[in-house]
């Protein structure tokens, strides 16, 4: 798993490129009760670093940006019905979107779970 | 600036926020949590950030009449009277409660934002009135404890309390100090306030906890906060009212006592109500999902016809809600398009508070 500064994960699943992407646990507590999540669109095609999709929470929107280009493959529909997920297993259950990346050398420009704990401590 | 219980928000693990420079709790745990713990049981809020002014004096009841688009002479001894103040130009100083000892004798809750701006303008329109006033910022403390169950929490230090009327207060004896207890509150859920000095403050905040535990009492913050007056309809100073919102356009209108012989303000909100001019605050519940916020577009039939002027979820309801301030009359059951980021989402116009029945 790597993480992004702007607090994404996002976990490679196979030799296929093909990856999933969601907020860390950390950015959930950040933004308190999700109420609703805009999806992206299956097959979009979507550059390193852009907004992806948008977090709804009682306090304000969050934007979520994409860690690596490629082309969405599929969403977390769950999402529609129960946001929530995410604050409850943002790093698991809560998943956002699968990506299928363009250009795997991006992965290398993430953070590991060290550099990304350290990013996130003293904030804490 | 800090409130006497920082350090109890801080220890309570709460996440901290600027508000108009205090540092408040924006929650403790979850808002929703917080939310619905208010609406079926109770909550406690430090509202120390409200400011409290004293204006006594011979012509007190007079000079504050004048100054409020509610009726404030004749009002019983020990009644709290919610009003907006309007500027010469019709626009909102503020939204404040006026609570009355007797005709001589009231003092006032002011907003935070507005603090140093109210106690201005009340020095400003005092010269032709012999009263005297004096704030009380940097001794008191305020909590509110909010809730179906606040009678429970409140009557083990305050027996008397059960007594109160609604939007009624009363002094005490807290620790051999002056205290004052009202059932007045921005939640709709009912409960009280309590104005004190810090130290007392922090006592009745740990014993209000302790005694509360029972009752399933928790800590509640600004965010909270927020949506509980939002579901109620309740206007926030900066959002429904403020210096370029009329009262008479606004949430508060029903404040304005138009058989008053006269108030700061009258003959411009006159000018307006007879104008074309005049706009309306609504409800509206959004029928597509998403969350407006303060300050997106309102379209009908394609035309831009108004603002948000506060939007949040309403854990109540499980729906997005918003207030909407809008330029053309629209009918309850009326479908608006507001505008979220790109996105057009359709709301229907409803009538206030969102929830008919808590």
């Amino acid at each position: 798993m790597k993480y992004s500064e702007s607090h994404e994960w996002i976990r490679t699943e196979d030799r296929t490129g093909l990856a999933t992407v969601g907020v860390t646990d950390y950015a959930q507590r950040e933004l308190g009760d999700i109420v609703y999540v805009e999806l992206p669109i299956v097959g979009k095609a979507i550059q390193a670093n852009k907004e992806a999709a948008v977090l709804e929470s009682t306090k304000a929107a969050a934007d979520v940006y994409s860690p690596v280009s490629g082309t969405i493959v599929e969403v977390n529909t769950r999402l529609s019905e129960s946001p929530e997920l995410i604050n409850n297993s943002a790093e698991n259950e809560g998943w956002i979107f699968k990506i299928k990346l363009t250009d795997a050398s991006e992965l290398d420009k993430l953070m590991d779970n060290t550099a990304y704990n350290r990013i996130t401590k003293h904030k804490t | 600036m800090k409130t006497p219980l920082y350090d109890r928000h801080l220890a309570l693990g709460a996440k901290m926020v600027d508000f108009c420079g205090w540092e408040m709790p924006l929650h403790y745990q979850s808002i929703v949590q917080e939310h619905l713990a208010v609406r079926s049981h109770v909550g406690i809020f430090d509202v120390s950030h409200m400011g409290r002014i004293l204006v006594h004096g011979p012509d007190a009841e007079s000079f504050l009449d004048y100054l409020s688009t509610n009726l404030i002479t004749g009002k019983k001894d020990y009644s709290a009277i919610y009003t907006v103040w309007s500027t010469p130009e019709g626009g909102c100083v503020d939204d404040v409660i006026i609570y009355k000892q007797d005709k001589y004798h009231f003092f006032v809750i002011v907003n935070a934002c507005n603090r140093h701006k109210d106690l201005q303008h009340l020095q400003d329109e005092s010269e032709s009135f012999d009263v005297y006033i004096e704030d009380r910022f940097a001794e008191d403390g305020i909590l509110a404890i909010q809730g179906p169950e606040a009678d429970n929490v409140i009557k083990t230090i305050f027996p008397a309390a059960c007594d109160l009327e609604q939007m009624h207060f009363m002094p005490l004896k807290y620790d051999q100090e002056d205290i004052i207890l009202s059932r007045t509150g921005y939640t709709g859920s009912g409960g009280f306030e309590i104005y004190a000095q810090g130290r007392n403050i922090v006592n009745l905040w740990d014993s209000l906890l302790k005694n509360g535990a029972p009752f399933g009492i928790v800590p509640v913050g600004l965010g909270a906060r927020d949506t509980l007056r939002l579901e109620m309809g309740y206007a926030l100073y900066g959002h429904e009212i403020n210096d370029k919102i009329a009262a008479n356009e606004s949430v508060a209108s029903w404040t304005i006592k138009w058989d008053k012989p006269n108030f700061l303000g009258k003959a411009a909100l006159e000018t307006l109500e007879r104008s074309n001019n005049k706009r309306h605050e609504h409800g509206a519940i959004l029928l597509d999902p998403g969350v407006a916020r303060s300050e997106c577009l309102v379209f009908k039939n394609g035309k831009e016809i108004g603002i948000v002027t506060s939007g949040s979820y309403s854990p109540i309801l499980n729906k997005s809600i918003a207030i909407v301030l809008l330029s053309e009359t629209v009918k309850n059951d009326d479908i608006i398009d507001i505008q979220i980021r790109q996105k057009m989402c359709k709301a229907k116009i409803v009538k206030l508070p969102f929830p008919r029945k808590l």
